[in-house]
Parts: C-alpha cells; sequence; structure tokens
C-alpha cells in the first residue's frame, strides 16, 4: 500500500494556480524529491501533505485512508522547514521532547525517545544548549530528531539545506539520507538544487508550473529527461540548432547525428538538440571550434568551446586529465554522441 | 586665523553635544528638583537664603498622605485596575496581532493605524460618547469601579499594541507556529508553549506601559467620579499643596522605577541571549 498519495490535487492562490492535477503515490520507505524553480508548486504540494493548506479539490491519502480535512496537529507527520524553526525558549532536548509532551507520554518514554533520536543525530552531547547556541547544521539536525522523535508516518522536508553553507550541505545531506534509511521512513523532500535532488532520491518528481514534468529515479531523469524541461533544468545541457534528417538522425550543420526517435516532428523541422557535456568529446573530424574556458572542477574538467559554423558557445566533460594538452585558443574537433539527446521544436 | 577658527571649530564639535545633553538634563531635572524642594523644604521660595537653606527639609507633608483616609483605597482600586487592564489587554491585543500576522498579513497597516486612533481621540470626547450610550441602557456598568478599564485598555492602545506587534516581529511566528502544529500542537499548546514564552519580554513591556497608563490617568476617573489613585491626588493637592507634590513626586518616581525595572528585565534577556558563545 503506498505510504502517501496525492490523488489529483488542485490549489489555486487568487488566479495563480499552484498545483493542477497533481498526482503521486510514495511507496513505504521510499524518499520522493519534489524538484523545480522557485514557484513551481513544490512547496504547496508539501504544505498541503502536511495539512498547513488545503486543496482546492483532490486527495491526500495516508496509507489509503483520506487525511485531506484533517488538521495538520492530528496528521502525525514530521517536517523540517527551510528556516531554523527550534523553539528558541527551550533546549535541544526540550525541542525534541515537544511533540512527545503534546502526545502526553510519560517522562521514561520521552528520555528513551530523546536519547535515541539524538544518538541518531549525533547530537547526544548538545541536549542542553538553546538553538542560539548551536550552528546551523546542528540546528537542523535537531530539528530532524525533534521530527523523528513523534515516529510520524511520512517525513516531510521543506528545502532543509538550503540555508546552510556548502561544506554542510553535502554532510547534512548525506546524513539525511543515511538516517532515512536507517529508519526506514518514507520522506517527501522539496528541493529546487538539482544536485541535491540526484544525490538523495529513490525517486524525482520535477515539476513545473504546478505540473508534473517526469517522475523517475535519478538516472532516468538525467540520463533519459521527458521534457525538454526536465533536460534543461536537470543538469547542464548544450543546445545544439539543427534539423530533423531522418527517423532516428538529426543533421548540425551537415554533421549527421543519431538520435532517439523524435515524436511528431517531421523531417526537415528546426529543432534544438539538447546534449549533456559528458555526450560531447573531443575528436578531430567534429565540429570544427575554438577553446574558450578550460575549468577544472576535481574529478572532472569541463572543457569550453566555441563552434565555427554556428557560432555556438559548448561545453565538454573531458573527465579527468582530459584537457592536460590543452591551452585556450586552440583548435578543436567536437564529436557528438546523440544516444541520450532531446530535442526540442524551435518555433 | 584660518587655523586658529578650525581649532574652535573641532572644540565647539566636541563639546556641542555635551552641552545639548546639559540643556536637555537641566530642562527635565530643575522642575523635578523644585517639586521635590517644595515638596520637603518648608520655606516659601520667598524667604529663601544661605541661613534657611539647610534647615526645615522633612517628610512630614508625604507622610501626611500616607495618613489620608483615601491613601489607600485609591491606590489599591488603581493596581486592581491597572492588573485588569492588562489581562483584557493581552487576552484582546496578542490573539489580534497573531491573527493579522499570520492570516491577514495585509490588513497590518490598517490595524497599525486602527490602533494608533485612541491617541488622537481626547479622553474627554471618549467618555463623553460613552457615557451618553451607557447611562439610559445600562447604568450598572458606569456605576462599576472597573468600568474604567476598558477605557484604559483603549487608551493604552497605541503604546501596548505595538509593543506585543515588536514582540511578534522579533521572531519567525509563521515558522514556529508550523513547527509546533506539525509537531501535534493544537492552537491553544502553540500558543501557550511555542509564542507567548518566546514573546515574554515585549508582553512584559506591554503590561508596564498599561500599568504606567493606568496609575496616572485622570480625565476619565474624574468624569465617571470615580476614586482612583490619580483623582485622589489631584484632590489631595487641592487641599494639602506640600503633601500633594510630595505625593506627585513620589508617583513619578515610583512609575519611573517600574519603566526602568522593564528596561532592566528586557534587556537582561535579550543580554542573555547575546553573551552566549557560538560553538
Amino acid at each position: 500500500m503506498s505510504a502517501l498519495t496525492f490523488e489529483a490535487v488542485r490549489k489555486t492562490f487568487g488566479s495563480n494556480v499552484a498545483l493542477e492535477g497533481f498526482d503521486l503515490d510514495l511507496q513505504q520507505g521510499e524518499l520522493v524529491t519534489l524538484l523545480g524553480p522557485s514557484g513551481c508548486g513544490k512547496t504547496t504540494g508539501l504544505r498541503i501533505a502536511a495539512g498547513f493548506e488545503r486543496a482546492d479539490s483532490g486527495k491526500i491519502l495516508v496509507e489509503g485512508a483520506d487525511i485531506s480535512k484533517m488538521p495538520p496537529h492530528k496528521r502525525n507527520m514530521g517536517m523540517v522547514f527551510q528556516s531554523y524553526s527550534l523553539f528558541p525558549n527551550l533546549t535541544v532536548t526540550g525541542n525534541v521532547e515537544y511533540g512527545l509532551r503534546t502526545r502526553r507520554l510519560d517522562k521514561v518514554e520521552r528520555e528513551r525517545r530523546v536519547a535515541e533520536v539524538l544518538e541518531l543525530v549525533q547530537l547526544t552531547a548538545l541536549g542542553s544548549r538553546y538553538a542560539h547556541q548551536l550552528s546551523g547544521g546542528q540546528q537542523q539536525r535537531v530539528a530532524l530528531a525533534r521530527a523523528l522523535a513523534v515516529r510520524p508516518r511520512v517525513l516531510l522536508l521543506d528545502e532543509p539545506l538550503s540555508a546552510l553553507d556548502a561544506k554542510v550541505r553535502t554532510t547534512l545531506r548525506d546524513e539525511i539520507r543515511r538516517i532515512q534509511t536507517e529508519v526506514g521512513i518514507t520522506t517527501l523532500f522539496v528541493t529546487h538544487d538539482q544536485e541535491e535532488a540526484l544525490a538523495i532520491s529513490d525517486r524525482i518528481c520535477v515539476m513545473s508550473n504546478g505540473h508534473i514534468e517526469q517522475l523517475g529515479t535519478p538516472t532516468e531523469v538525467y540520463r533519459k529527461p521527458a521534457t525538454a524541461f526536465v533536460a534543461r533544468f536537470v543538469g547542464t545541457m548544450n543546445v545544439l540548432p539543427a534539423t530533423i534528417s531522418g527517423a532516428t538522425e538529426a543533421n548540425v550543420n551537415g554533421t549527421r547525428i543519431a538520435i532517439p526517435a523524435a515524436k511528431g516532428m517531421g523531417k526537415g523541422s528546426s529543432i534544438s538538440l539538447l546534449v549533456r557535456p559528458e555526450d560531447l568529446m573531443l575528436a578531430t573530424d567534429g565540429l570544427p571550434g575554438t577553446v574558450t574556458s578550460i575549468t577544472f572542477q576535481g574529478a572532472s574538467t569541463l572543457v569550453g568551446v566555441r563552434l565555427d559554423v554556428i557560432d555556438q558557445l559548448v561545453s565538454i566533460d573531458v573527465g579527468q586529465g582530459g584537457a592536460d594538452t590543452l591551452t585556450l585558443g586552440d583548435r578543436v574537433g567536437v564529436g557528438v554522441n546523440g544516444s541520450n539527446a532531446v530535442c526540442e521544436p524551435t518555433e | 586665523m584660518a587655523a586658529i577658527s578650525s581649532r574652535i571649530k573641532a572644540y565647539l564639535g566636541r563639546i556641542g553635544p555635551s552641552l545639548v545633553l546639559l540643556a536637555a538634563a537641566v530642562f527635565f531635572i530643575a522642575p523635578i528638583l523644585s517639586t521635590a524642594r517644595a515638596a520637603f523644604h518648608k520655606v516659601p521660595t520667598i524667604l529663601l537664603d544661605r541661613h534657611t537653606w539647610f534647615k526645615k527639609w522633612s517628610l512630614e507633608g508625604v507622610r501626611r498622605a500616607f495618613d489620608e483616609e483615601f491613601f489607600w483605597p485609591t491606590l489599591a482600586l488603581s493596581l486592581k485596575l491597572a492588573l485588569v487592564t492588562v489581562l483584557i489587554t493581552m487576552a484582546l491585543l496578542v490573539p489580534t496581532a497573531l491573527f493579522v500576522h499570520l492570516r491577514l498579513p495585509k490588513a497590518r497597516a490598517l490595524v497599525e493605524f486602527l490602533t494608533v486612533l485612541p491617541y488622537v481621540v481626547p479622553p474627554i470626547a471618549l467618555v463623553a460618547g460613552v457615557a451618553a450610550f451607557f447611562r439610559p441602557n445600562a447604568r450598572w456598568f458606569l456605576n462599576s469601579d472597573f468600568s474604567l478599564a476598558p477605557f484604559y485598555v483603549v487608551m493604552a492602545m497605541p503604546f501596548t499594541y505595538r509593543a506585543i506587534d515588536a514582540g511578534i516581529k522579533a521572531i519567525d511566528v509563521r515558522t514556529l507556529v508550523d513547527a509546533s502544529r506539525s509537531l501535534g500542537g493544537s492552537w491553544a499548546t502553540t500558543l501557550r508553549k511555542a509564542l507567548l514564552p518566546n514573546m515574554a519580554s515585549s508582553l512584559l513591556s506591554s503590561a508596564f506601559l498599561t500599568a504606567t497608563v493606568v496609575l496616572g490617568e485622570f480625565t476619565i476617573a474624574s468624569s465617571l467620579a470615580k476614586n482612583t489613585f490619580a483623582t485622589f491626588s489631584f484632590e489631595y493637592f487641592s487641599r494639602d499643596a506640600q503633601g500633594g507634590v510630595g505625593l506627585a513626586l513620589l508617583t513619578l518616581l515610583a512609575t519611573t522605577a517600574l519603566l526602568g525595572l522593564m528596561t532592566v528585565a528586557t534587556r537582561s534577556k535579550s543580554r542573555k541571549a547575546a553573551t552566549v558563545t557560538r560553538f
């Protein structure tokens, strides 16, 4: 049975449609990420699940039971917020205990659970601290512990990492995933950061303008983007102007490239061919161009090339050491592997 | 020449602010010192000289006030009124301010404007209107001493609403409410455990400001013929000038002490938060 289900949920704010025909199923123990630019409806979806917003129509089901009209405090969901949300008047222990007190658990059980979740987030030693005595990362870990202490049916994470600096963000991201797997709790995670979504999710739900663009595993979303929007939003994409020259072939300035079948686009139609940096390579017989930038990124190197004829700047992932012999201004050829390319009709 | 004038300018620039401060201090403190002399020194101003300056100082005037039959009952009534006013203010304005912040943020400017209105309506106009309505309709209301409390709630509102509003602005109400609700807190629990404790210093300021307004209010109490501490002070002054002045001085000192206490109480809270080391 699904742990959490959105069934044809619609939500408007005035004349602005935040969610439209939103269907989503979360399986038990799964981490699903709602990914999209700001204003795409992802936070609205999460707040509807939490009960902070009421859907105009449609249903929210938890383990098959309709909770659409249930107030937030009765839904038994744990939530971590984007902004620091610890109660400033309470210690770490007091914060974690909050949900246990509202459930009227006895002292022994409260102490047991507080110890359990603080150990889970590795903050056992900081129980007597107040929020202002903690770093941002620690505060979010306490918020996570507080949400988990009540043993919620679903964990809702509303951009919990976006207020943190890069290094802490990565560490805490991995920690959230570790804890989520360890506890086995169904989790809905909201973010606008595609890297975060790719790293943490079982499935990603890419959204734009209140509807789902694609729902799939991180690999599917990255390698086989369903729409041009997904292709552009997740990861980096090079845009090559091309024309369709066959059922599975495109022509980029005279060079023929094998592509996946372009549905609904006839021979001769103009398209933008969207290709990932790792699907471009340096090849002597490729499209000629000039090296304009070499960006070392640790594990890989990105080479920027301005293509001669179509005057387009492309980015090529040459892997580790692939740019060792290159210098700026070098003349190179760019080969295209079109097997994962996305065709976007041009107007 | 130019060097000298620039040095004079620099000198004036240095002592200028001190001079202004000194002038302001004299302006405020001199009348209080004169009041103190009038209250405790039994020598008419016309007879003041170096022989009489150090003689005949006494607390007699104020002591007489304490012995007055109506001193304690009127003080007790004013304190009770202050308490009732504070309670009504909290019960009305805290939920209102929270509601406006959470549900009607667009109405904030309007509500702020409405809360300032009592400041521009003269108390006498307020009391005349209210009395004209209640006298024929509900005389029992005006007969009760506590009929003053609603007036005081309205009169103190420009100050109290601002203090409460500032307290709400200082915390992230929306997130705290959502956090509490998601953890199973009902609205009542959320208010009691997550919001009010974090607004303590602003609620305290608001309560002190209300109390000072109540203790000093004369117009409405006098118009409705109530024996509050303010009306007693006025009436006593007309009978015993020196004792009355002493009483006024004591009241001034007491309310100043209240405000000082409020500053210390609210500041020590924020200092506690600020001085803790970050790890």
